[in-house]
This record gives structure tokens, C-alpha cells and sequence, in this order.
């Protein structure tokens, strides 16, 4: 199982029987065998109140879910695809950045405030996150769909990571993030440098940032 | 579209020096080309363009011909900027910018991966709005010019809208890219291949483009390397598979696809509910092509399209696909994804357009 794969914007993934895959809707380009697409109206894993959960909290991105047996390939958008192998860990990631995950991961929607308090909304507003993100865990793989490359920084105890909101894709493992602030003068003025808000990631694990400064 | 015409372009030896550009030498072997403005064009010595910020070793000059011809480009850099300097990036690494001359770029091959240079000595069709630079002699003629009207008979077995396409003709490197999408070029020996219209952006006159009975696209059929873009790069399956509409790019040698319905979520009670109520909305994946057969598709890795073009009207006629109807029926709405289904009820896209 897992994802393979074939250029930085495409990615193939086996389905086998009794093995369920989420993807996001229309991002199927093809496959082969007999595999069905079913728009999945809970939009994920955990029956009708998650479902309400993620409705309300603008998590609720259209998924489908295939099953069968055979190949598919996967594509959306033009954007680049970044495939991250769960181990028991958690990831936090954006609803509309999820390409394709596997059915054996557990899927919910956790409040930015949770992590961090006001400090985590306000977060969650410059990074363009909402107050609600994404988070899937268990052991399986993800799929995950960024503007320009991603690239992975590994953050150990004692070494916070900076990364420019922007640029944030997700993170996993057992990571606090902060919202760094260096505003100045400068920045009242309107001659800032742009870099005002950074986030600041310290703990155990990973952040995967895009070579991009644009949304999706 | 954006391309200007003629008159711009002109003969090279009036196009404006640009101080400070220095054009290696030719190897020694290497006769003196007429279409290349060597000697005419530009000053002869002078200073390497200053813009890549390298410190400049003090008036440096050509190196005189007799020497070894500059082969790569890191080694006459090297040479001429001397000293420990970082070594020039390689157009894969993407490190940095990559200078490129005359000499340097590639002969019928990729640049990076969203530019094509062609070694053109003869004549080329090209999609217009497509050259982005050229060196050497190149014209560039579009439909109405007596010379060209025969080639266009010659390859164009086609009602194609030949206004869309220009015939470059001369000797020179001429430099295609479209929007950043990514570019490959294809070898064809005897074999045919069709590709979306939208994506071809020139061919070799040795091949021959036909419309494709599959309105929406062109096939080429011959021997010859042409040039097609992609958004997002190219990948290459094989029958049986279903794509996805929006992912396809073309095919080689397979019959022609058939359309695939897949509505298996519509059966059943809850697919009943579904059908009648619209609630739970299309998965976009209802519609496929299906391929069998031996042969090749081509996929691109997303389902955007590239806009496509016209590739004319077919005449109206017993018996003929589409005869008589313009090939793209509201060319923009083919990249809706989402076809009206007709198990949706009444409701139409509100289903959808709630999220449901």
C-alpha cells in the first residue's frame, strides 16, 4: 500500500479489496482495474458528527472513496504532491491540501486553540488555517498537495524552527508552534519587510514547508 | 495572439547591440554560418554581461579562434572568470540563473523543463505566440504568403484554422515555451500520435498533422519529432486504463478511446435517494475514456487543462462525427469536470453548489 510516486505532481496508489483510500474529489487522472469512485458525503472518517464537526468548523473539503482493486493515479490542480508515511504519529495538515489518504488513518478536526489559545486562533489566521485544522493519525500514508516543492525540516528539542505562514504546509509529531512577531517601527509605517509574522515550531518532529509563498 | 509580425523581427544584423555581450567564438572546425550574427551584430569584445554580480577580471576578450573551441559552459566560465568561484548552475539544478549562448543551448532538446530550443535549418511549424526568442535568420510566415500556402497543403490534411500557425523558416536556435507548462518533444518514426490541440506546439514539416476524428484533437502521422505541452509532466500508460478527460493528453498507436460511465453509487437504495434527491453529489470521477488495446497514453499530472484551440469545422455530412457542429462546444466549459448528470433530478448543480 502506500503511495508511489511518478513525477513531483502525480502520484499512484494500489487499492486493494477491503482497503479503503480517501481522495479528493475529480482529482482521480486514471486508473486501471475495477476500482469505484463514491462521493463520500461525510467528507471523511467518523460518521455523522464529524462530519457536523467539519462542516462547522470549514474542514469539510469533497472526498471521495475508493475502493477496489487495481491502480489509480492521482493529480489535482497542477500542484506539486508530497507523500508523507505516518508511523503512529500524527499529522496536522490542511483539509483542502489532502490529495489522497489511506482509509487506515484516523481523520479529525482539531481547534487551532487547542494549541496555544488566542495565540493559536490568531495563528491560524495569519497562516490562512481557520481556526479549525486537520489532523490525521495512525499509520498509513497522506498525500499532500503544496504550491511549488516541499521540502521537510526536522525539528529536534532545543532548535525551533522559523517558517514564513505562507509557506507552512503541515507538521507532524509532537511540535508547539508559536506565532513569532518582529514588528517594528518599520512595519508601522508600512516599510516592513514583509517577514513580520513568522512561525515558530519547537518539539519533536517535522514541519513540511512549500517553496511557495502562495495559497492554494 | 501576442506574437507581432514580421517586421520586428528582421534581418539580425539590424537588431540592436547589446553592449557588453560578448559571443564566444566558434570552434575551429565550424565554418562561418550565414544566419548567425557572429561578427555583424555585436562588438566583439567587451565585458561579460554584469548581471550575475561575478567580479570581473579586468577586461577579459574573446579568447582568439585558434584556441579550443569553449566547449560547456562551466569550463569557459571557469577560464574566463578564473579564481574560485562557485561552479555555474546546470539548467536541471536550478540553482541560479544559466547563461546560455548560441553554442550552448541544446539542439533539439530541452533547455529546462518549460523551454525547447530547436536546431532549425529548414522550416518548422509552430503554434503561434509560441517562440519566445531565436538566434540567427529565422521568418517567421503566417498563412497568405504564396510558399507557405503550398506546405500548408503539403502537411495541413486538415480545415485546421492554419491561422493559428505560422511556418518558421531559416537557420538558427529558436526558443519555444508556452505559460511555463512543461515541455516534451516526441520522436515519431512511422508511427502516429494524436495530442490535444491545445498542447501542440510545433512539429517537424516531415510529419503530417490530420484532425482527429475525436473532435478536440490532432494526429500526426510520419516520421519526425514535434513539440507538446503539458501541464505538470508528462507520464505514459499503458492499455487498458481509464483517464480521467481533463488529465489526457493523447495517445500513440491505440484505437481510439471510448467513453466510460460509472454511476455504481447510483444503485441501491441510498443510490436511489442519491439519484432522486441529488444529496451526496457527484464524485467527478463518472466519466472516463477507456483505452484497450496496445499502444501508449499519454497523461498529464493534473486534470487542468490547457486551453484548446480551434482545429476548424468539419463540413457537415452523413456519417461524419460532429460534421457540421463546431468541435468544442463552449471550448471553456470542458474543464467543468463535473458533467450534468442525468440522475441528479431536478436539482441540477445545487447539490454540488451546497456541498452536498
Amino acid at each position: 500500500m502506500g503511495f508511489t510516486k511518478i513525477n513531483g505532481k502525480m502520484v499512484e496508489a494500489q487499492v486493494v479489496p477491503g482497503q479503503r483510500l480517501f481522495s479528493q474529489r475529480g482529482a482521480m487522472l486514471a486508473y486501471s482495474g475495477d476500482v469505484r469512485f463514491t462521493p463520500n458525503i461525510t467528507g471523511g472518517q467518523g460518521g455523522v458528527m464529524s462530519m457536523i464537526g467539519r462542516r462547522v468548523a470549514n474542514e469539510d473539503t469533497p472526498l471521495m472513496t475508493v475502493e477496489g482493486q487495481g491502480r489509480v493515479m492521482f493529480g489535482h490542480g497542477g500542484h506539486h504532491v508530497h507523500v508523507i508515511d505516518l508511523f503512529g504519529d500524527t499529522l496536522y495538515v490542511e483539509a483542502d491540501r489532502l490529495l489522497a489518504f489511506e482509509g487506515t488513518l484516523r481523520q479529525s478536526t482539531m481547534f487551532m486553540g487547542s494549541q496555544g489559545g488566542v495565540m493559536g486562533m490568531v495563528r491560524g489566521q495569519v497562516t490562512g488555517q481557520g481556526l479549525f485544522t486537520t489532523k490525521l493519525e495512525g499509520h498509513g500514508s497522506v498525500a499532500v498537495m503544496a504550491h511549488g516543492g516541499v521540502f521537510e525540516l526536522p525539528i529536534v528539542p532545543g532548535q525551533e524552527v522559523h517558517v514564513d505562514p505562507q509557506a507552512y504546509v503541515a507538521h507532524r509529531g509532537d511540535v508547539r508552534n508559536k506565532l513569532s512577531t518582529a514588528l517594528g517601527w518599520r512595519d508601522m509605517i508600512g516599510r516592513g519587510s514583509g517577514e513580520a509574522f513568522q512561525l515558530e515550531l519547537s518539539g519533536q518532529g517535522a514541519v513540511y514547508v512549500q517553496a511557495s509563498e502562495e495559497k492554494l | 495572439m501576442s506574437y507581432p509580425p514580421q517586421p520586428p523581427y528582421g534581418s539580425p544584423h539590424d537588431q540592436p547591440t547589446q553592449p557588453g555581450f560578448v559571443v564566444p567564438p566558434p570552434p575551429p572546425n565550424h565554418g562561418p554560418q550565414p544566419g548567425y550574427p557572429q561578427q555583424g551584430g555585436y562588438p566583439s569584445q567587451g565585458g561579460y554581461p554584469q548581471q550575475g554580480g561575478y567580479p570581473q577580471q579586468g577586461g577579459y576578450q574573446t579568447p582568439p579562434p585558434h584556441q579550443p573551441p569553449p566547449p560547456p559552459h562551466q569550463a569557459y566560465a571557469q577560464e574566463q572568470f578564473g579564481g574560485p568561484i562557485a561552479p555555474l548552475p546546470t539548467a536541471q539544478g536550478g540553482d541560479g540563473p544559466v547563461v546560455h549562448d548560441v553554442h550552448s543551448l541544446p539542439v533539439n532538446d530541452n533547455v529546462n523543463p518549460y523551454a525547447f530550443s530547436v536546431e532549425l535549418n529548414g522550416s518548422y511549424f509552430l503554434q503561434k505566440g509560441k517562440m519566445v526568442a531565436y538566434y540567427g535568420d529565422i521568418t517567421f510566415k503566417g498563412v497568405g504568403a504564396g510558399m507557405v500556402d503550398r506546405m500548408l497543403g503539403q502537411h495541413f490534411n486538415s480545415p485546421m484554422h492554419a491561422s493559428d500557425w505560422v511556418v518558421a523558416e531559416g537557420r538558427g536556435k529558436l526558443l519555444l515555451a508556452d505559460r511555463a507548462f512543461d515541455l516534451n518533444s516526441y520522436d515519431l518514426e512511422d508511427g502516429n500520435l494524436t495530442v490535444r490541440s491545445g498542447n501542440l506546439l510545433a512539429f517537424d514539416p516531415t510529419l503530417r498533422l490530420k484532425q482527429s476524428i475525436i473532435p478536440g484533437f490532432l494526429t500526426l502521422i510520419g516520421t519526425g519529432r514535434f513539440v507538446a505541452a503539458s501541464n505538470g509532466p508528462v507520464h505514459f500508460v499503458e492499455p487498458p486504463i481509464r483517464v480521467d478527460p481533463q488529465a489526457l493528453v493523447g495517445w500513440a498507436d491505440c484505437p481510439a478511446p471510448c467513453h466510460h460511465y460509472d454511476h455504481d453509487y447510483m444503485h441501491g437504495l441510498i443510490g436511489g435517494i442519491r439519484r432522486l434527491t441529488g444529496l451526496g453529489g457527484a464524485s467527478g470521477e463518472e466519466h472516463q475514456f477507456e483505452f484497450i488495446g496496445a499502444g501508449q497514453v499519454l497523461l498529464q499530472s493534473s486534470e487542468k487543462l490547457m486551453a484548446e484551440r480551434s482545429v476548424g469545422v468539419v463540413g457537415a455530412e452523413a456519417g461524419v462525427p460532429m460534421g457540421g457542429v463546431p468541435s468544442q462546444p463552449g471550448s471553456a466549459g470542458h474543464g467543468g469536470g463535473n458533467p450534468n448528470l442525468p440522475g441528479l433530478g431536478n436539482l441540477g448543480d445545487l447539490g454540488r453548489r451546497f456541498g452536498l
